[in-house]
């Protein structure tokens, strides 16, 4: 069966195993071009592992992932990391930056890890950063940054190769709400004004709101797709360049 | 009994750095109870038997450096989620890590007294029983209480070293990544390595023959040369961190890429852990080259004896093991840094890379270092 044609990523029938229980059991899905797609579900309904799967960071014992018509699952790993490289961004709860290096050196790191030059990848992360709003942030290390801060430049990080997939799980789950729910706005509208489809893993639904599509995990099995509860805000900020 | 318990299931390579510990502490607890055996043998030389006492020094202290790095990277005496809850909080980790050493150390010593007893012919059935009896004073009784309380000395000694290095510390820590000072040191060991060195010369020109002696027979040291040599190798030790520092500076300036700039920072926020072990490193190495070049140009002491060559041996694989433990303890600490390195994609090969880099800059600082070190102080003994 081949896959729908805007399908950027798409997933058939996903069994996974993970310490002895089942992750995932026959979960399909597929994310189209330039969506925000919401993963809502509690916590260990599956939703980190059905995203790993899909960006190649773990192989499924079952089921078939295909990138842009192509099948993932039968990358070998060297190949996957490099599709991880070029294709995919990955935002995870904790910002997980270097501590060592500088805010723009973090953001950098992903195109300085591709062998773009030194100018050109501090130019695009700076530039990244400002878009943010955290220009100010760009010459300290994280640890004299706030959370939120933190957060922004991890944001800033997987943004910065203009990724085709952005997987971000639950980018907010430590931030105040406040603080989120404008990080939030900020990784969707990027995405949105790029062009980038984004896969929100939350369990919070007033997160999953800003999406255009959600689909329900519980146990590992998906459950019905719910629309979201209030329309999907952030549609008419399509054409904001943020 | 729970450092115990805690021990036995450890990781097979935290077993072997342990049993590493353990081997150290048996070469010095031989070491200490063959000065004894000189002691018993030749009670009219006593001030020689004090001096030989005095040399063991150096392999204790080499390997109690080693016996705290190790109980810094145990696994075991890291404070781990869960277990504060249950009444393992900091306090009583830094009383299991004190154990455990001591533990290890005294298993060291215990097989140090029985290869002891082996060599004089106490014990037999096995081979070389009684091969150095001449030498170990076979023939007079040996002092129990003395030979305990010299084995003793290094379980005592680690365990409170390792306690009062990893005991809790009421200032929080800063915070992971938080810019570290420049190590300040550098000036006043290259203050020192000069001193001593000028030192080593003056004393080596007037031509002072009242000389230390040293164990085994490797005599004739005048007192300013060895003293000249502790300076040297204190200013090392102290310059150590500013220049790994400066290693790291200079790695990552002019415009890096993805390897340099991660292999640079690294260093420069490592070079107060990794550097003043390297230091001592250097510091042993030269030693011991100054030495061989004194004995190659024969004007020099006599031959090296087999106990030098032990405690020799024993401090430099003490300071190595020490720096290597080191570097894996700065590796542990950056365990989830290298995560989400990974996690972004970064390939693995860039990370090796990097560690190589390190060592590779590392190594063309130092190694130059040593041998000019090395050549300086065996010159005016030489020459």
């Amino acid at each position: 069966m081949a896959p729908p044609d805007n399908d950027v990523l798409w997933a058939r029938s996903l069994h996974c195993a993970l310490g002895g229980s089942d992750a995932l059991s026959g979960v399909s899905l597929g994310v189209r071009e330039g969506e925000i797609l919401a993963l809502v579900g509690p916590r260990g309904s599956g939703k980190t592992t059905l995203m790993r799967c899909l960006s190649g960071q773990l192989i499924a014992q079952q089921g078939e992932v295909w990138f842009n018509s192509s099948p993932v699952h039968t990358l070998s790993a060297a190949d996957r990391e490099r599709l991880r490289r070029d294709r995919f961004g990955w935002i995870d709860p904790e910002p997980g930056l270097v501590p060592e290096l500088t805010g723009w050196e973090n953001t950098a790191l992903p195109l300085l890890l591709r062998g773009t030059s030194h100018r050109a990848a501090k130019t695009a992360a700076v530039e990244w950063l400002e878009r943010l709003d955290i220009g100010a942030c760009a010459g300290k290390r994280p640890h004299a940054l706030s959370h939120a801060q933190r957060q922004r430049i991890a944001i800033a990080r997987a943004l910065v190769t203009t990724p085709s997939v952005l997987f971000a799980d639950e980018p907010t789950a430590i931030l105040h709400r406040a603080d989120g729910a404008q990080v939030l706005r900020t990784l969707t509208a990027a995405a949105r004004s790029h062009g980038i489809s984004v896969l929100l893993a939350t369990h919070d639904a007033e997160v999953a709101a800003l999406a255009d599509r959600t689909v329900a995990l519980l146990d590992g099995r998906r459950v019905g797709t719910v629309p979201p509860a209030s329309g999907a805000e952030g549609v008419a900020a399509c054409s904001l360049s943020v | 009994m729970l450092a115990l318990r805690l021990a036995r299931g450890a990781h097979p390579l935290v077993q072997t750095r342990r049993l590493l510990v353990a081997v150290a502490a048996a070469g010095v607890g031989f070491l200490l109870l063959c000065t004894l055996g000189y002691a018993v043998g030749h009670p009219e030389r006593s001030s020689a038997s004090v001096l030989r006492l005095l040399w063991c020094v150096l392999p204790l202290a080499a390997t109690v450096q080693f016996a705290v790095a190790v109980a810094r990277t145990d696994p075991s005496t890291r404070p781990r989620p869960g277990l504060s809850a249950i009444g393992l909080g900091p306090a009583r980790l830094t009383a299991i890590a004190a154990a455990s050493t001591a533990v290890a150390c005294s298993l060291g010593s215990m097989v140090a007294l029985l290869f002891y007893l082996h060599l004089r012919g106490d014990i037999t059935g096995l081979p070389f029983d009684g091969a150095a009896a001449d030498l170990l004073a076979a023939d007079q009784p040996i002092p129990l209480a003395a030979a305990l309380t010299l084995l003793a000395v290094l379980p005592v000694v680690a365990a409170t070293a390792a306690g009062l290095a990893l005991r809790p510390r009421t200032a929080p820590a800063p915070p992971e990544g938080a810019e570290k000072p420049v190590p300040s040191g550098l000036p006043w060991g290259i203050a020192l390595v000069a001193v001593g060195l000028a030192v080593e010369t003056y004393a080596g020109r007037s031509g002072d023959t009242d000389g230390l002696p040293l164990p085994g027979r490797f005599d004739g040291n005048p007192a300013g040369v060895l003293a000249g040599w502790v300076l040297v190798a204190v200013g090392l030790a102290m310059a150590g961190p500013g220049l790994v520092h400066g290693c790291g500076r200079l790695l990552q300036s002019v415009r890096p890429g993805a390897t340099r700039l991660l292999a640079g920072r690294v260093l420069m926020d490592e070079a107060r852990r990794i550097g003043r072990p390297l230091g001592v490193v250097t510091a042993v190495l030269s030693g011991t080259l100054a030495a061989a070049a004194l004995h190659d140009a024969g004007t020099g002491p006599g031959a090296f004896g087999p106990l030098t060559g032990l405690g020799a041996a024993l401090v430099l694989a003490c300071t190595t093991a020490t720096l290597l433990t080191a570097a894996l303890e700065s590796k542990q600490c950056r365990a989830h840094t290298t995560e989400a390195l990974l996690r972004i994609g970064a390939p693995p090969t860039v990370l090796r890379s990097a560690a190589l880099m390190r060592a590779g800059v590392l190594l063309a600082v130092f190694l130059p270092l040593t041998w000019v070190v090395a050549e300086l102080a065996a010159l005016p003994l030489t020459g």
